[in-house]
């Protein structure tokens, strides 16, 4: 049941999946850069897309409007084309962060500083835009202040071409990429989802998520091919594979072996992991909707163990829909998304052999002059227990006695966008259940609600 | 039917070798059918008024916009979000080819809305306002709003985006070519005066 929480507060926040993953970011001025183009063409505020973003994304980030590299062949096809100027760009986050009550220290005898600055929380690079006839690319390195370290973030290379005949089109197209579902144009999958796509990396988060919700993002690379019919009818396929090179040391049975850590869940990606994705859009006025449903099988080695059988299986479907109103000074959206994980575990030692996980999020935004705005979203995570992977008896990150995944909380936001590519937001999360309980959660006297955090983040990408 | 790739707008500018005339006006064909098309619709006929209708334009007129978009005469907030990088590195030859399919597309059906205000709307069209000594929009545009060489086609235009281009003329946003006379005549329109024509015009 959802508690009604008062939904005055200055801003609300929402954290909601695990950390592991550097947060997204998606403005990109390198696009900018690249076809002269404004950020309102492709986005309502960054990072979500508007139908010509959508577009302009699924025909592989082609549109140029920069002078040109060539290499032509006798026959006129270009086997170079390379734009003058690299569209390169940068992002930069500064945030503070404040939890109702303050976190243990590391001693665990006395409380950290409540109230943390992080400058950065998150600076990226990116190059984004064509790199070849048909071919393009979104490349993200960032450094991430919670962990200390450079690496490559979301990533895709994608291929696309379409093919026009009368009012009829079609566009068809492979990508690369290293995160299901950073190829999607739609704001209501995990890893662009709007407007929960903010979150700050210094307070608690639950811990449970499904796997096609965050889980592989940095550790897998997969091939998908995707249609896309009239700009209306969408249906894409691919498979997903241990990268070679994973997040963390190595352990387990040889070099390709890699771990995200000892969590239920981490281990390496065994074999195939199948990704679907179908979806449905229409527009009309200003109006689109789209309703849709994606889905992944995941078959997981853990730490420790050898790759290949037995595996611990999640097999992840979902739904998801969106609606927006883009009018001149109005523009309104609204985002939802269900995932329903079945698991079965067979190389894991847990409680039970099968449980499931189902998360539910709905957020919805307004912006006035694409100046100022706000959202508001309810997120839920609600699945069966196990003593194994949701054990109880640690502070702050442990789960309740009952050994429940349960959370839930709401999310608001407030937003002022004073330049097209600067944002900064004041966002308050409030949890009703954290990691199983309203209170004392943690068996360490920690309620739910001591982790409701107060956001501000300063946004900057040029 | 021949597959090509999405051709970006840069190529059009520096390909070498002269093209035939046929093979030019595929190549904007192409254009209009793979970027333009993204937010003008296909054949010209978009869904949101936020992006005009194309289809049936006058060519003379498209092609005075689409060099003001690219020389940035044009200046309006649209335009610079869209149209300033769409047409920056479009030569005349593109541009003139892209007019051409255009005017030569089947134009939008009208849309029928509040007869009232449609009624105002033609009143307005046809007699103009002498009172606020506002010429009679049919002098220019035409008996069926069907335009001519530099003065656009207006019948079946979404309304919301008539009304805010003389919004835009009223408040000078936009100046562009003949955005002198549109400027004179708005002045002494109402907003409601420019709804009931825009109206009347999307209806045609």
């Amino acid at each position: 049941m959802v508690t009604q929480k008062k939904l005055f507060a200055a801003a609300i926040t929402t954290i909601l999946f695990l950390i592991g993953f550097a947060q997204n970011a998606l403005a990109v001025p390198s696009f900018a850069r690249q076809t002269g183009l404004a950020c309102q063409a492709c986005h309502t505020v960054f990072p979500e897309l508007t139908p010509f973003g959508r577009s302009f994304k699924l025909n592989a980030y082609t549109i140029d409007n920069l002078p040109q590299v060539q290499g032509m062949t006798p026959s006129k096809d270009m086997e170079l084309l390379l734009n003058q100027v690299p569209p390169l760009s940068f992002m930069f986050q500064t945030s503070y962060t404040q939890t109702k009550t303050a976190l243990p220290d590391p001693s665990g005898t006395s409380n950290a500083q409540n109230g943390q600055v992080l400058f950065p929380q998150q600076a990226s690079l990116f190059y984004a835009g064509r790199i070849g006839q048909s071919l393009g690319s979104f490349v993200q390195l960032t450094y991430a202040s919670d962990s200390g370290t450079i690496g490559l973030d979301n990533t895709e290379f994608r291929y696309a071409k379409q093919v026009t005949g009368g009012n009829d089109r079609l566009t068809y197209g492979f990508t690369l990429n290293n995160n299901p579902t950073v190829q999607d144009v739609w704001n209501s999958t995990p890893a662009w989802q709007t407007p929960f796509d903010q979150r700050t990396s210094a307070a608690p988060t639950p811990g449970a998520a499904a796997q096609i919700d965050g889980g592989l993002g940095g550790t897998v690379a997969g091939l998908t091919g995707y249609v896309w019919w009239m700009n209306s009818v969408y249906a894409e396929y691919g498979l997903y594979r241990a990268a070679p090179q994973g997040v963390g040391g190595q352990v387990g049975a040889g070099p390709l072996d890699s771990n995200t850590g000892t969590a239920i869940g981490a281990g390496v990606l065994s074999g195939w992991a199948p990704y679907w994705r179908l979806a449905y859009e229409r527009q009309w006025d200003t109006n689109s909707l789209s309703v849709g449903a994606y889905g992944m099988t995941v078959k997981i080695s853990p730490e420790g163990q050898p790759i290949g059988p037995p595996v611990d299986k999640y097999d992840d479907t979902a739904l998801d829909a969106q609606y927006q109103l883009i009018g001149d000074e109005n523009i309104f959206s609204l985002q939802t998304t269900y995932i329903k994980e079945k698991r079965s575990f067979g190389a894991t030692a847990t409680e039970n052999s099968s449980g499931d996980l189902k998360t539910f999020r709905l957020g919805g935004s307004y912006y006035y002059q694409r100046t100022y705005g706000g959202s508001l979203g309810y997120f839920s995570t609600a699945g069966s227990s196990d003593a194994v992977v949701y054990p109880s008896g640690t502070a702050v990150t442990g789960f309740a006695a009952n050994n429940s995944p349960n959370s839930n909380g709401w999310v608001g936001e407030l937003d002022w966008i004073p330049y097209q590519n600067v944002k900064v937001l004041l966002q308050y999360v409030t949890y009703g259940k954290f990691n199983g309980a309203s209170s004392n959660y943690d068996g360490n006297g920690r309620n739910a609600s001591d982790n409701n955090t107060l956001y501000l983040l300063g946004w900057f990408a040029f | 039917m021949k597959f090509r790739s999405m051709i970006p707008l840069t190529m059009i500018t520096i390909s070498c070798a002269a093209p035939s005339l046929q093979a030019q006006e595929n190549q904007a064909q192409r254009t209009a059918n793979q970027v333009c098309a993204s937010c003008h619709g296909p054949g010209g006929v978009s869904i949101s008024p936020a992006f005009p209708n194309l289809a049936g334009q006058q060519k003379t007129y498209l092609e005075g916009q689409l060099k003001a978009f690219r020389d940035r005469t044009r200046a309006d907030p649209m335009a610079q979000a869209y149209m300033w990088g769409m047409t920056s590195q479009l030569s005349d030859q593109i541009l003139g080819d892209l007019a051409g399919y255009y005017s030569a597309q089947p134009p939008a059906r009208g849309k029928l809305g509040d007869p009232k205000l449609i009624q105002t709307g033609r009143t307005i069209y046809e007699q103009g306002i002498p009172a606020a000594k506002v010429q009679a929009c049919v002098t220019c545009h035409g008996k069926d709003a069907e335009g001519n060489a530099t003065f656009p086609r207006l019948a079946g235009q979404h309304s919301e985006y008539l009304v805010k281009q003389l919004v835009l003329f009223k408040s000078e946003l936009r100046a562009d070519v003949n955005a002198a006379i549109m400027h004179n005549i708005s002045g002494g329109m109402s907003f409601d005066q420019m709804e009931a024509v825009a109206a009347y015009l999307m209806s045609r």
